[in-house]
């Protein structure tokens, strides 16, 4: 644990600036929206903004990139094919702990099973995170619900919590510890810890107050959704509401489902495009020759609910998917965000 | 921050979006939460703009045909190509010349695609082909209030607490402001849903009447004539602030009840009890459809005739509003996208208006009236020559005229059909390529600004328009969209005060005069009740023809796909329709299905007196028994069978046509 002043707590970021494509939260100046993107000037970076509207998931997954390209030799009949990795080491800087979990699951899903993914271990792999502490919820937070705030537990490299005057840094990894050696940051006592502590408690305590916006008790709806005994009325009455925008998907740090297209860039040449995905779009889930298993959207719907919230799918993510980050409450045309979801199957329930 | 933030170009809702820039190309896109309309939502298109602007099919060189097929050109070739060929046709430009406008180009290449027309051409047949629909909304708005435009406002739909929704799958079409009349019903406005179709609002309202096909008008009338039998009109309300009740109640007096519930195929009871829930509301929205879907001139005078007598207009949370389908359908008519007007539904045929445009333009402007290019292409005399700017492909239903044609140019960024008929291509710059405004459907005008470099040797419309006038003589002198937009402020009452740099920075300014809504009080004439017709006919079945059928869009067949088609996740949904019903489809009842013998993608012919398509049948508890569906994105019939139907088309009737269905 080490101590930082305020004004130098942008330091970290330089630092990693000199090796890393740095990260972080910034305030677009005409519209006010805190958004999570790549910073060429440090200064933007701003860790007291809210929640950024866009969480860091497109910096391992981007919403639409070139994975590769290939070429066919038609004398020969040979195929070439080029990888397109994005190799440069990143640094996300200022993540909230939710994202960082949405971080996770989306390791565990492209790292953590028997496949591999190639495209997303070069955007990870020489990763530097740097998560913040939430003194205060938001109004749309949930993550004492979901186990992922308001302070990050793991996965971190450091992890800084606003004291006041000081930001706390803990390290949470040998490179973390590395970082902080050589900025030469002075150690951390007990009596800063103990005010981190009381810091999460009275943040933890303020969601009462504050996150008025979303409750969602997940762990009541877990063995429901898992057993699948929820009324299909249910499901059609939030399928009713969804327009299939995919935008829950989209703003989801957990969500991982993608889209593959070839553009044809010459006559003998193409690309391969991957896309943002979303399980609410009627497509997603047809298969060649028309067949649609989940041709109805409220069981498209099902499917998304029981992503985030069965045990099934829990044991993959070793957690519920759900990260609490409330960002498809925000951006729902309907009025199916997560925790309405959830409260809709407690309703169920008492009934 | 590599986000810029923008406008979403796709649909009239006007959405507000952050796009993802890098380096020299839109990587994505994010809602922007603090746009007063969008609030942070997108639907699919929005969501996957940054696909079509990454599309390889795009028009990257100029073009010109010969010995049949296009090859390419140099820019000067090919604009002095064009430019010969508009000095050829001007000779006769009132018979011989057309210009057809798009929905989608900005405020300022409108504008200036205008200008050249009437002032370089000396033509004024200019029009857009598009949602020929909208016009008729703007003509009654106009003619009951003065202004020619939607009279709520879509900030305020959660003011209100009766929401009315009539014949529209707004879910499909603008479906963040679905979105909004959603959230209102949800937290507690009465909303009421009459279609022939039972769409997803109408799923999500708290009263769904499901009606027969063409039965709109009376139904409206309906309501109206309860409100006055029941003495539950705005007296007060008609007496201070409105003229013409007597010629509205005398047209009402002629609507037999009798009729009503067989013709609408609803009970007399749940529509008297809409009116009460009307009239008994503090304030009340009602929308409907402005497109090729819309309705007839008399149907939508008895919608906006009814919010006049319930006093429901000119307030905050009320309001008639008409939804536009294309971004700025509403700003093409601002800006004189029509024959018979100048800029802000200013008539040509005003001496003073004409005067005002010949002195800031410098010219004699032709002063007969014009005619739309459809009217030219279909009215018998043979139209020469036709210049086109990034179009749908619905057009493509009078591919004969076109192709018969000596000369048509067409004008865009994206690559389209119209390109095979036409002798010259000029591309242009995306809208992300250059500054531009667009006006949505409730009127207000917000800046686009430009994000990244149009491609090498390739101009933004507004330059090239400037270009192409600059070589046929005329002394334009503009040196940014903004200048184009300073001009158009200077000659349009309702876009007066409105500039670039006031826009920059907003989330828009709403004409006339940043006014939220129709206002009562800023005005200084009545409001007039409109003229209604009374004929409440409505479109008959017969023993030959036993199912009535309607048209309407889709989310993912939206406008012909021109654009959808460009992209990757809209595609693919659209392919998940198309791979289903290759030849498209047509809606039809479990009831009718049995009684047919057939199943889900059987294929039928669709038969009416005037023509028939074979389509497969899509069997869905959507429509009623004997009525029919169809999305008109579908090949076959927006070529053929159209073409076949333009008359049926033309009279409005929510565009309904009896047929018979039988299997093949």
């Amino acid at each position: 644990m080490y101590i930082i002043n305020k004004s130098q707590v942008l330091d970290i970021a330089r630092e990693l600036q000199k090796e890393h494509q740095v990260y972080g939260p910034v305030m677009e100046k005409e519209t006010r929206q805190v958004m999570f993107v790549a910073v060429d000037d440090i200064a933007e970076l701003d860790l007291s903004a809210p929640i950024p509207a866009v969480p860091p998931k497109h910096a391992v997954f981007p919403h639409f990139e070139r994975i590769m390209s290939y070429t066919y030799d038609r004398r020969n009949k040979k195929v070439e094919i080029k990888p397109d990795y994005d190799e440069k080491p990143k640094a996300l800087f200022g993540l909230r702990s939710c994202d960082l979990t949405g971080i996770q699951c989306l390791d565990r899903f492209y790292l953590g099973q028997e496949f591999v993914d190639e495209v997303y271990r070069n955007h990870r792999k020489k990763m530097f995170i740097v998560t913040n502490t939430c003194n205060a919820p938001f109004r749309q937070c949930f993550c004492v619900c979901t186990d992922s705030g308001p302070s990050a537990h793991e996965g971190y490299d450091l992890n800084l919590t606003d004291l006041g005057d000081q930001y706390l840094v803990e390290a949470g990894s040998e490179q973390g510890k590395k970082m902080a050696e050589r900025l030469s940051l002075s150690k951390a006592d007990d009596s800063h810890r103990k005010r981190k502590e009381a810091i999460v408690d009275k943040s933890v305590s303020m969601f009462d107050s504050i996150a008025k916006d979303n409750k969602a008790w997940i762990s009541r709806v877990v063995n429901r959704v898992t057993t699948g005994l929820i009324e299909e009325k249910v499901w059609e009455y939030i399928g009713d509401q969804c327009i299939e925008c995919g935008a829950c998907a989209f703003v989801c740090p957990s969500c991982s489902c993608f889209n593959i297209v070839d553009p044809v860039t010459g006559i003998d040449s193409a690309d391969r495009m991957r896309t943002w995905d979303s399980c609410s779009y009627e497509g997603y889930s047809r298969m060649a020759g028309g067949h649609n298993p989940r041709k109805p959207v409220e069981d498209r719907r099902n499917k998304r609910f029981f992503c985030k919230l069965s045990y099934s799918q829990s044991k993959k993510y070793l957690r519920p998917g759900c990260v609490g980050c409330g960002r498809c409450a925000w951006v729902c045309p309907g009025d199916i965000g997560l925790p309405n979801v959830v409260t809709y199957i407690r309703r169920e329930i008492q009934e | 921050m590599n986000y810029k933030s923008g406008i979403c170009t796709f649909c009239g809702t006007g959405c507000g979006h952050l796009l993802d820039v890098r380096g020299n190309a839109v990587c994505g896109v994010f809602p922007l939460q603090n746009h007063p309309v969008s609030k942070g939502r997108l639907c699919v298109r929005g969501w996957n703009v940054h696909e079509l602007l990454n599309t390889p099919e795009k028009i990257t060189t100029p073009l010109i045909r010969k010995n049949g097929a296009l090859a390419e050109a140099s820019y000067d070739e090919a604009v002095s190509y064009l430019v010969d060929n508009l000095t050829k046709y001007k000779k006769n430009s009132s018979d011989e010349i057309g210009f057809l406008a798009s929905p989608r180009s900005s405020n300022e290449e409108n504008y200036l695609l205008m200008k050249l027309a009437r002032s370089v051409v000396n033509t004024n047949n200019i029009s857009l082909d598009s949602d020929p629909g909208h016009r008729l909304s703007l003509d009654v708005m106009h003619r009951g209030t003065g202004m020619a435009g939607m009279l709520g406002s879509l900030e305020e739909i959660a003011k209100a607490d009766f929401l009315l929704v009539v014949g529209i799958d707004i879910t499909k079409q603008n479906p963040i402001i679905g979105s909004e009349i959603h959230m209102a019903a949800r937290a507690g406005a009465k909303l009421v849903v009459i279609d022939t179709r039972n769409t997803q609002i109408a799923k999500l309202s708290s009263r769904f009447l499901q009606i027969r096909p063409g039965a709109y008008r009376i139904a409206m009338a309906y309501l109206a004539k309860v409100l006055v039998n029941e003495n539950l009109a705005d007296t007060d309300f008609i007496k201070k602030y409105t003229d013409g009740y007597d010629g509205f109640a005398s047209s009402l007096a002629s609507l037999k009840e009798g009729d009503v519930a067989a013709k609408t195929g609803i009970a007399l009871g749940p529509l008297q009890e809409v009116a009460r829930d009307l009239a008994g509301s503090n304030a009340a929205m009602v929308f409907f459809s402005s497109g090729i879907s819309g309705f007839d001139r008399d149907t939508i005078s008895y919608i906006y005739n009814l919010f006049v007598l319930a006093g429901k207009i000119g307030r905050e949370g009320c309001g008639v509003n008409p939804l536009t389908g294309i971004n700025n359908l509403q700003g093409s008519y601002d800006m004189g996208i029509a024959p018979d007007l100048l800029t802000g539904f200013q008539p040509l045929s005003d001496a003073a208006v004409q005067d005002k445009f010949n002195r800031e333009w410098g010219v004699k402007l032709n002063s007969g009236p014009g005619k739309s290019v459809y009217e030219l292409m279909t009215g018998g005399n043979r139209l020469k020559a036709l210049v086109v700017v990034d179009h749908d492909e619905s057009i493509i239903r009078n591919v004969d005229e076109i192709s018969a044609m000596d000369f048509v140019a067409y004008i865009g960024a994206f690559q389209n059909n119209f390109m095979n008929y036409a002798h010259v291509v000029l591309p242009i710059a995306a809208y992300v390529e250059t500054d531009g405004t667009y006006t949505n459907t409730e009127r207000r005008v917000q800046l686009s600004k430009k994000k990244v470099e149009p491609p090498k040797d390739i101009l933004p419309g507004w330059k090239l328009i400037a270009d192409i006038a600059f070589r046929a003589g005329a002394k334009w002198n503009y040196g940014s969209p903004a200048d184009v937009m300073n001009e158009i402020a200077t000659l349009t009452p309702n876009y007066s005060g409105i500039s670039h740099e006031k826009l920059q920075g907003t989330f828009g300014i709403k004409w006339p005069g940043g006014a939220p809504r129709f206002s009562l009080e800023g005005t200084r004439r009545k409001v007039s009740f409109v003229p209604t017709g009374t004929n409440f006919a409505v479109p008959v079945a017969s023993e030959e023809y036993p199912i009535l059928l309607s048209i309407g869009e889709s989310q993912h067949y939206w406008h012909q796909n021109n654009l959808m088609k460009k992209t990757a996740i809209p595609l693919r949904e659209y392919n998940a329709t198309l791979l289903l019903y290759p030849q498209g489809y047509v809606a039809i009842s479990p009831q009718n299905a049995r009684e047919l013998n057939v199943r889900d993608r059987f294929p039928v012919k669709v038969v009416s007196p005037y023509g028939s398509m074979e389509a497969m049948v899509q069997v869905t508890d959507k429509v009623k028994p004997n009525t029919a569906y169809v999305a008109y994105f579908v090949h076959e019939m927006v070529t053929r069978f159209f073409l076949e139907h333009k008359d049926v088309l033309k009279r409005g009737e929510d565009a309904t046509i009896p047929v018979r269905i039988v299997k093949v």
